[in-house]
């Protein structure tokens, strides 16, 4: 019964017709099962954590991203420099769950060090879309979707920096969501791009996910960009009234210009969608942004977040901890340990990081893309006093196969495939959520909204769900 | 201008080797970038606008400083599982080169 | 050919007084190796900074009593560099904004004061403490982690004695703000000297080198005296000073070379965002602004120009906090400053210095001192029963007061004066024998009274008397 709602299992665990014990068992056998099929855990845990607690959450089984620290736990990012890494001590998200009462099924796979989008590169191997084997599942919170869209656990805990959990979740047919910034604390998540980064969550259903976030947010001590508590219980409030509330779409991003096939049935459904949404009471207005404004998203965000990157991985050396090989002088031992502990794509991006910070490039590259990132992000906020917020599908396009798409940089490009950033940019909330098939493959939607204002993002999502029927899928029925 | 020679000084600089072949889709992932940049810095008045290092301002102040007590969380014992060499309760390398 | 003024700049760092570290909860003090840990020391994946209050008070002390300026809002930059004593792989630190700018200490050199200009302070974080072996090398990261304090002159220095006399004086600020222990053989207190060389006439500077982390302020008046010789022959023998970074040997009593300009490391500094700026209140400002004392250089300056107290004895009074602090408030009971440090100058310092003593284990209190050197001032009693009672109060651990009490006032009756006079004339003929013979007697016969007397004679009226009572033989 792991593939049903939170609900569902709290009312069995409750007249205890199920143990946590049970549920833990389904969970661990489902993800032994599609293991060597799917690859969505680098750990699979052996044993149930015993936790006693009366939470929501207590005794339903989940997956922890294993870019999340996790003591005494292998936790590994995904990248063999960490590949024997056991940490010493539990990131905050973890130790909220695990005093809710959350079971711990697995630690999930991701793009090595969370920096990448297919899901191919992590050092355990590619991890695949349950809807198609031959397709990605997207990432890096890959192993994440995809034992939530397998229906192994009902939700489990990523990481967003760009998409990173809205986007598998699209291509998963699940529900992805990116809080505010520092609404939950990033104290045990390695970092990536420490100003962009955030833990969040992918369910089936966002009811589901506001339960996980009313145990996983608040403040921190040990998180000094994490928000004050907010003290609204967002499960309580998402089947407020929505009637009235004002979102907008941005004309740009919906442009089909070559007339792709699949790009135009994409935008097809978000018509159908923002119609349905319209009937439930929404106003949905088009908005015209500029395009050279919009264009900067994805070269900003690439520097930014490798700017970045190569900063936050610099404490991979193999000195005190992680994987080191062994040389003749220290140097030697640290040149060694980076070779041969990252993959090609990690070290591209550090290259690509470390040449825009330095002294003589990091005003004309650092600096700029720091300073269009507030261009941007000014003109949401702009937006954000008329609107509620923005919807607009969440990809350009179906989960790729294997050989359609690459962590390469290409020039190639499109608003719709890149929108997404905004939210982390901003530090807005946001959510993918299921609204349909294309070619077999699922597709979503995103809803993004105000800073701080995640009880309403949530709340709109949920509405909205509950009109488009796709709530709750899972790719295999038992 | 951007060549293998510069990024391979790059690539050592932060600790790790390159294959040849890897420079090569470095090198137009730089083309990519840099003309993508080119196209940020021609936006008019860009130099005049604050960079932006986060997503919105928290609006902390002093009150939010951290209050001088000490806890040690972890100790040596706890390091050792993921400490390669050591010797005593130090960790050991080979000698470091000026 | 006119001669080469060296231009001398001092980058000083020095560990912080506090529980914790500057961004984790760990203990910043003594331990066994690899006990003051948290998580974020090592570097571990996925740990945050979060900043010390105290260390960022600290720090705006040190700031303000360099006359700096104070930013509005608090904020960190990470400088990127790789070396195994450095577990995140980036130093915490500040650099487009740090918390001071723009200040300056005074130091008063052999011709005049002189103001040293302060580029800027701003707070950081130590590295790991490494053992070198010769094969192998040890690693314990208590000290990785503990707020530094990297203070920065302008190049306006422009002699080794300058420098010393900076450093001094800075390392003294830190003592009297108690910001740090500055022990410079514990490695508290560590300076980056840069040293050029221009012609008197020439308005810009020479191309500098750099000698990196030396430990001792002795071992920098050398480094600098060395590296002044080295680039005036290289110069005068036409060559060419290149700009590098060299490291001082003390062994070999000069420079080595190091690493080149073009070797240089480029730090990629940039904003930390882990940290939200912070805004510094006033209310916060304020309550460090009240905590600063008056500093050394200002109570030695009074002492000399107000009090009339000489040079040195100002000099030994200032150095010390304490010292100064207590002679301050003994003088507040109103006894004569000059008095008073000559009292604790020329017998209090060297007292405790024979006994081996500090200035805690003193337990006059500066009411009673007072009072003393008042007595003595009046002519109620002389100096050397002054020194008995402090001495004895010392030794006894006895009340001053009940000390001056019991040992009597001073003998100054003419009278009995001079029945104690005649007394020790009959007892020492030989010397009257002597005083006939045309000898001068008068301080050995003063001596003599005194010793009698145990020093309570009033020495001015006793000197009158004893004239009076020769002239008489």
């Amino acid at each position: 019964m792991t593939e049903l709602f939170i609900d569902d299992m709290r009312k069995e665990l409750d007249n205890k017709s199920v143990t946590s014990s049970d549920l833990f068992n389904e969970a661990r056998d489902k993800a032994l099962k599609y293991q060597d099929e799917y690859n969505s855990f680098v750990t699979i845990m052996d044993k149930k954590e015993e936790m006693d607690s009366n939470t929501k959450l207590s005794g339903i089984p989940y997956g922890l991203k294993d870019n999340i620290s996790t003591k005494g736990i292998l936790t590994t990012g995904s990248s063999n420099i960490l590949k024997d890494y056991i940490p010493v001590y539990d990131a905050t998200v973890y130790r909220k769950l695990k005093e809710a009462g959350a079971v711990l099924v697995g630690k999930t796979v991701l793009d090595e060090l969370a920096m990448g989008g297919t899901g191919t590169t992590g050092h355990t191997g590619i991890v695949r879309n349950p809807w198609d084997k031959d397709r990605m599942i997207g990432g890096s919170s890959s192993g994440s979707a995809s034992s939530v869209a397998l229906g192994i656990v009902p939700f489990s805990i990523g990481s967003d920096t760009g998409d990173s959990i809205r986007k598998p979740a699209s291509y998963g047919g699940v529900v992805g969501f990116k809080p505010t910034y520092g609404r939950v604390s990033r104290y045990g998540l390695f970092a990536f791009a420490s100003s962009l980064d955030t833990v969040g969550v992918i369910a089936r259903s966002t009811r589901d996910i506001s339960y996980v976030m009313d145990i996983i947010k608040g403040h921190d001590d040990r998180d000094m960009t994490s928000l004050p508590d907010d003290n609204i219980l967002y499960s309580d409030n998402i089947n407020n009234e929505i009637k009235g509330k004002k979102l907008f779409y941005i004309k740009e991003a919906l442009e089909n210009k070559s007339g792709n096939k699949e790009l135009e049935q994409i935008i097809d459904n978000f018509y159908k969608t923002i119609d349905k949404a319209r009937e439930i009471g929404f106003i949905i207005d088009e908005v015209s942004i500029d395009k050279e404004l919009l264009e900067t998203i994805y070269p900003a965000y690439n520097v930014i977040s490798c700017a970045e990157a190569t900063s936050n991985n610099s404490n991979l050396t193999g000195i005190c901890f992680g994987n080191r090989i062994d040389g003749k002088d220290i140097n030697d031992i640290m040149m060694k340990t980076r070779t041969e502990g990252f993959s090609e794509l990690i070290k591209r991006r550090f290259v690509i990081g470390s040449y825009v910070l330095q002294k003589e490039n990091q005003d004309k590259l650092f600096l700029n893309a720091c300073r269009v990132r507030r261009l941007i992000v000014d003109r949401f906020n702009e937006l954000f006093k008329e609107y509620d917020g923005y919807i607009l599908p969440s990809t350009e396009r179906i989960a790729p196969r294997f050989n359609e798409a690459s962590d390469k940089l290409g020039d190639d490009y499109l608003i719709l495939g890149n929108h997404l950033i905004i939210g982390n940019f901003g530090g807005y909330p946001s959510i993918s959520i299921p609204s349909g098939f294309v070619n077999n493959m699922p597709v979503g939607i995103s809803i993004t909204g105000r800073a701080k204002e995640d009880y309403l993002v949530l709340n709109m999502a949920n509405k909205l769900e509950e009109v488009l029927g796709y709530k709750g899928q899972v790719s295999k029925s038992e | 201008m951007i060549d293998k020679n510069k990024l391979n000084d790059l690539a050592n600089r932060l600790m790790f080797k390159m294959e040849d072949g890897e420079y090569d889709t470095l090198l137009r992932e730089f083309d990519i970038t840099l003309k993508q940049m080119e196209f940020i810095g021609n936006i008019k008045d860009i130099e005049k606008v604050n960079p932006m290092f986060y997503p919105f301002d928290l609006e902390l102040d002093d009150s939010y400083l951290r209050e001088d007590t000490f806890n040690n969380e972890i100790d040596f014992n706890s390091m050792l599982i993921n400490v390669k060499d050591y010797e005593g309760s130090k960790v050991k390398v080979p000698k470091v080169v000026e | 050919m006119s001669k080469y003024v060296p231009v001398i700049g001092l980058e000083v760092h020095s560990e912080l007084k506090s529980n914790s570290k500057n961004f984790s909860s760990s203990k910043n003090g003594e331990g066994e190796v690899n006990t003051n840990l948290c998580p974020l020391d090592l570097g571990y994946p996925g740990t945050l900074p979060v900043v010390n209050k105290e260390a960022v008070r600290k720090s705006l002390m040190v700031a303000m009593a360099l006359n700096c300026n104070v930013p509005e809002k608090l904020c960190f930059d990470r400088k990127n560099y790789y070396y195994p004593d450095l577990p995140k792989g980036y130093q915490i630190t500040q650099f487009g904004s740090p918390i001071g700018v723009h200040g300056y200490v005074m130091i008063d050199t052999d011709s005049g004061p002189k103001k040293i200009s302060i580029q800027d302070t701003h707070l950081e974080e130590d590295t790991a403490n490494m053992d070198h072996m010769s094969t192998y090398s040890l690693i314990d990261y208590n000290r990785a982690g503990v707020p530094l304090l990297e203070t920065v002159t302008d190049p306006c220095i422009n002699s080794a004695d300058e420098a010393i006399l900076f450093l001094e004086a800075y390392r003294n600020i830190l003592l009297y703000l108690d910001a740090s222990d500055a022990r410079a053989d514990l490695g508290q207190i560590r300076v980056d000297v840069n040293v050029s060389l221009k012609r008197e006439e020439d308005s810009k500077l020479g191309t500098r080198v750099e000698m990196k982390n030396i430990n001792s302020f002795k071992t920098v008046r050398e480094a600098i005296i060395s590296e002044i010789d080295r680039q005036t022959k290289i110069l005068e023998s036409g060559g060419v000073i290149e700009q590098e970074t060299r490291r001082y040997d003390e062994n070999l009593g000069t420079s080595v070379f190091m690493r080149s300009k073009v070797d240089a490391v480029d730090y990629k500094y940039y904003r930390e965002s882990n940290i939200p700026e912070i805004k510094l209140r006033d209310s916060f400002i304020d309550s460090v602004k009240n905590c600063l004392p008056i500093l050394e250089y200002e109570r030695r300056h009074k002492y000399i120009d107000v009090y009339g107290i000489g040079k040195v004895d100002a000099y030994t009074l200032t150095k010390d906090k304490k010292l100064s602090d207590y002679f301050e408030k003994i003088i507040s009971y109103g006894s004569n400053p000059v008095d008073t440090s000559n009292m604790i100058v020329g017998f209090l310092l060297g007292y405790m210095n024979k006994n081996f003593l500090s200035l805690e284990d003193i337990k006059i209190n500066e009411d009673d001192f007072s009072s003393v050197i008042k007595m003595m001032s009046d002519g109620k009693i002389s100096n050397k029963q002054a020194k008995d009672i402090f001495t004895k109060a010392i030794e006894e651990d006895k009340n001053v007061m009940d000390i001056a009490k019991e040992m009597g006032s001073q003998i100054s009756d003419k009278e009995e004066i001079r029945r104690i006079i005649n007394e020790v004339f009959s007892e020492n003929t030989k010397v009257i024998e002597d005083y006939k013979n045309g000898k001068n007697v008068n301080g050995f016969i003063m001596g003599l009274i005194m010793k009698k007397t145990s020093g309570k004679v009033n020495p001015g009226i006793t000197n009158m008397v004893l004239k009076e009572e020769l002239e008489k033989l």
